[in-house]
């Protein structure tokens, strides 16, 4: 067949946190002694709230969650990237960004609960609900981002989703549409190997997820997402670029999910405990605390105190779950739309009239 | 006191096996601390303690199966009470017990004149048999044809526990509500879907098929899908019969047998003589042998409502019975079938049926055969109707009657025959007398 290239592409790969705590310096983003101290602080409370929320359920005082454990690296760096004016749209297993944008615990804690509440984050501005509904959000941050565009607002979106979620529709009509308007947002892929118990060889037949990104002629990157320096790092870069109008980025975090995919799920009936253990290695939190202790900023004593503090704050966080609000139970009415139109509002009315009714069969 | 109840693990576990206990009775433990393992349908789970304290009481031994709802342990935590207002024991969340099926029905009592193999093999499915992939390879690799397998699935879809249940030989599962479409082997097109779900379509009542319902069941789709049925109708005018009956009612009015003559003995009785003469209509079909078994005892059926349902009394040697003897035969039996007094024997042994809807409504009806009989009489409405006579128009009392007849034993000409002779006899019934 007579043909000749014309396209080639490659797709960089970054890592600037080695496992031992070693930064490469010509890509270190050059994070403040302070900034790293709080990254690392979050990554801990994420990791702390997430084995916490674990319990709660098996204690049957939280519904079916997502843990993240594993994935704080690939969350929270991102999320130290953006600015206050930006848009966060996460998917189901980014604990640590939504608590780095001060969303708190107990609204998470409620929402897996399964009370309505739990999408609201009052005084958070600009961070979507989690969305359960794989790859329902890529769409939603590219619309979001346009919006951005369209009110020449010079803010971005960050939007996360898994590895499976790139097996859906709506991750390439997203991509399609953010590159083609050049919307500016920021796609980050959570690589984490396993799409509940497929794993990502079954699932998809590229190299790369970032590769994905050559189709859509948007930069694609891999990344190292164990990595919170080079998460953060490329996710700066990304917003940037989004913010100046350059349009979208398509991230790959290659992480691991080191727990079940949900409470419902028992991950050791599809993987090997040698797997588990191999990214057990490459714990971000471990990596984050060996670079903290090669500069010298960390200790045991402080390391026992932060996690002392730690409990405090989500044992604070689980009493206002399971004491304070409760659910009105038509609250799911009145947030279809910004206002309230007559065709909710009946439905509202036949929903409790219902609810009344229903009471007597249980 | 706190009352820890075992929480739904997953998504709609309703319980869970004791693999391990973390504390013994007495021990104290931290909260958060693991307490016991327990594996659910789905999952292997560390549950660790809600509460701090001591151990009280722990929900059950190692291996026990417990449900969710019901109280895993008891831990001291200094309270008074459990936070939770359950003072009495939980109510476990059950689901209701699946509905067996109280007397299981063979699958085919009377089909082996279909294919007497298949019969034999029970009803089996044709089309291509719900089922995932792995349990297609599995089948594959057991040798088994997925037709032969009861599916208790959605649409009897079959899942490994059904093919690995089949393969041991064990039996089915009780069937679905909506159960699987079936049909007998070797009938091309003829196929019973699931029922749609009428409950979604508005308020229906569920009660099961018993008793004599079952056995009309039964007996009718038998003769339904066995036998080629084939109906002849005639009108016969009964005018000189109704007369002379009519008068017959008035003088014996105080005589609880006169009162109650009723065209039926009549019918009996014309059929009998028709019988012996077409004895073709007084036989059974071997489908085995592939031979005509003709009977030369007549023994008349008729059909009778009763509260319990549809029973068949039968009129033993009708051809030596006098229409009065009849007559009272059938006031007995219809008394005994509606009281339920009748002995097996007075519904067993019949070799020809008539069914009498007239007198409740209905100008004309199609019986279905009574299998294995060959044929039955359908008697419609006797009324008053204008007829053309010798040319002139003239009121009449007539009869309609249906032949339905086995058209693997008689043919249309045999059964217009047998009518053209039954409605002489009824339509003449002093001829009738002068040939006696």
């Amino acid at each position: 067949m007579p043909a000749k290239q014309t396209y080639k592409f490659s797709i960089p790969h970054l890592r600037i946190l080695d496992q031992d705590g070693k930064v490469n310096k010509k890509l270190d983003p050059g994070l403040s002694d302070e900034v790293l101290i709080t990254l690392y602080r979050r990554m801990v409370l994420a990791r702390e709230a997430d084995q916490r929320m674990l319990r709660l359920q098996r204690q049957g005082r939280l519904g079916t969650f997502s843990p993240s454990t594993g994935q704080e690296a690939a969350a929270c760096g991102p999320a130290l990237a953006m600015e206050e004016s930006d848009w966060l749209v996460p998917a189901f297993r980014e604990l640590g960004a939504l608590l780095m944008r001060g969303v708190p615990l107990h609204r998470v804690l409620l929402f897996w609960g399964g009370f309505e509440e739990g999408n609201i984050f009052p005084g958070v501005e600009r961070t979507l609900p989690i969305a359960v509904i794989v790859a329902s959000q890529i769409p939603h941050a590219a619309g979001v981002a346009y919006t951005m565009k369209y009110r020449r607002e010079p803010s971005a979106v960050l939007c996360f989703f898994g590895d499976g979620a790139t097996s859906e529709g709506d991750f390439h009509e997203g991509l399609n549409f953010a590159s083609v308007w050049k919307a500016p947002v920021v796609f980050i892929c959570q690589n984490n190997q396993w799409a509940i118990s497929t794993p990502l060889e079954r699932q998809m037949n590229s190299e790369t997820v970032a590769q994905k990104a050559v189709a859509y002629g948007i930069p694609g990157i891999r990344v190292d997402g164990n990595d919170p320096l080079a998460m953060y790092a490329a996710t700066h870069e990304a917003l940037e670029r989004a913010r100046a109008g350059e349009g979208p980025t398509l991230i790959e975090a290659l992480t691991y999910r080191l727990m079940m995919h949900t409470t419902a799920d028992d991950p050791s009936k599809y993987r090997s405990d040698e797997e588990v253990q191999a990214w057990k290695d490459r714990d971000p939190l471990r990596r984050m605390r060996r670079l903290l202790d090669s500069r010298k900023l960390w200790s045991d004593t402080e390391e026992e105190a932060l996690l002392a503090q730690v409990k405090v704050q989500i044992d604070g966080e689980v009493k206002i779950y399971e004491q304070g609000v409760r659910a009105k139970p038509d609250v799911l009415f009145d947030h279809v739309w910004a206002e309230r139109y007559p065709e909710i509002e009946e439905q509202r009315a036949a929903f409790l009239a219902r609810q009344q009714g229903g009471e007597t069969h249980g | 006191m706190f009352k820890f109840k075992l929480p739904d693990l997953g998504e709609g576990i309703h319980e869970g096996e004791i693999l391990k206990w973390y504390v013994q009775e007495g021990e104290a433990i931290a909260e958060d601390a693991p307490l016991v393992d327990v594996e659910t349908d789905k999952a292997a789970v560390t549950i660790p303690s809600p509460k701090a304290g001591k151990v009280v009481r722990l929900g059950g031994p190692v291996g026990d199966t417990i449900e969710v709802g019901a109280i895993i342990a008891v831990i001291d935590d200094g309270t008074e009470e459990a936070t939770q207002a359950e003072a009495s024991a939980p109510v476990p969340d059950q689901a209701p017990p699946s509905p067996e099926p109280e007397d299981p029905v063979p699958a085919t009592p009377t089909a082996p004149a279909v294919a007497p193999a298949a019969a034999e093999a029970g009803l089996v499915r044709v089309g291509p048999v719900p089922a995932a992939p792995a349990v297609r390879r599995r089948a594959r690799e057991l040798g088994i044809d997925l037709h032969q397998v009861p599916g208790s699935g959605p649409a009897g879809r079959v899942s490994n526990e059904d093919l690995e249940r089949f393969a041991a030989g064990g039996a089915s599962p009780a069937a679905t509500p909506a159960g699987p479409a079936i049909s007998p082997a070797g009938i091309p097109f003829f196929q019973l879907d699931p029922l749609p779900d009428f409950a979604s379509q508005g308020p229906v009542e569920r009660e099961p098929v018993r008793s004599i319902r079952r056995k009309v069941a039964r007996k009718m789709v038998t003769s339904m899908v066995v036998v080629p049925h084939v109906a002849l109708m005639d009108d016969v005018d009964v005018t000189d019969l109704e007369e002379f009956r009519q008068q017959r009612k008035a003088a014996s009015a105080a005589d609880e047998a006169g009162a109650r003559l009723s065209l039926l003995p009549f019918v009996v009785k014309a059929v009998t003589e028709c019988l012996v003469e077409f004895p073709m209509f007084n036989a059974s079909l071997d489908p085995q042998r592939e031979e005509i078994i003709t009977k030369h005892f007549y023994n008349i059926g008729f059909a009778a409502d009763t509260p319990r349902g549809l029973l068949v009394p039968v009129v033993h040697d009708a051809d030596s019975k006098s229409i009065a003897e009849i007559s009272a035969e059938i006031t007995r039996l219809a008394l005994g079938a509606r009281a339920g007094t009748l002995a097996p024997a007075e519904m067993q042994g019949g070799t020809f049926t008539i069914t009498n809807v007239g007198p409740i409504a209905g100008t004309r009806l199609i019986p279905t055969i009574n299998y294995p009989e060959v044929a039955i009489i359908g008697m419609g409405r006797a009324e008053q109707k204008v007829v053309v006579r010798d040319g002139e128009i003239a009121i009449r009392t007539i009869l309609p009657l249906t032949l339905t007849f086995d058209h693997r034993i008689a043919d249309g000409a045999d059964a217009a025959r047998f009518i053209r002779r039954l409605g002489e006899l009824l339509s003449s019934p002093l001829t009738w007398l002068l040939e006696r």
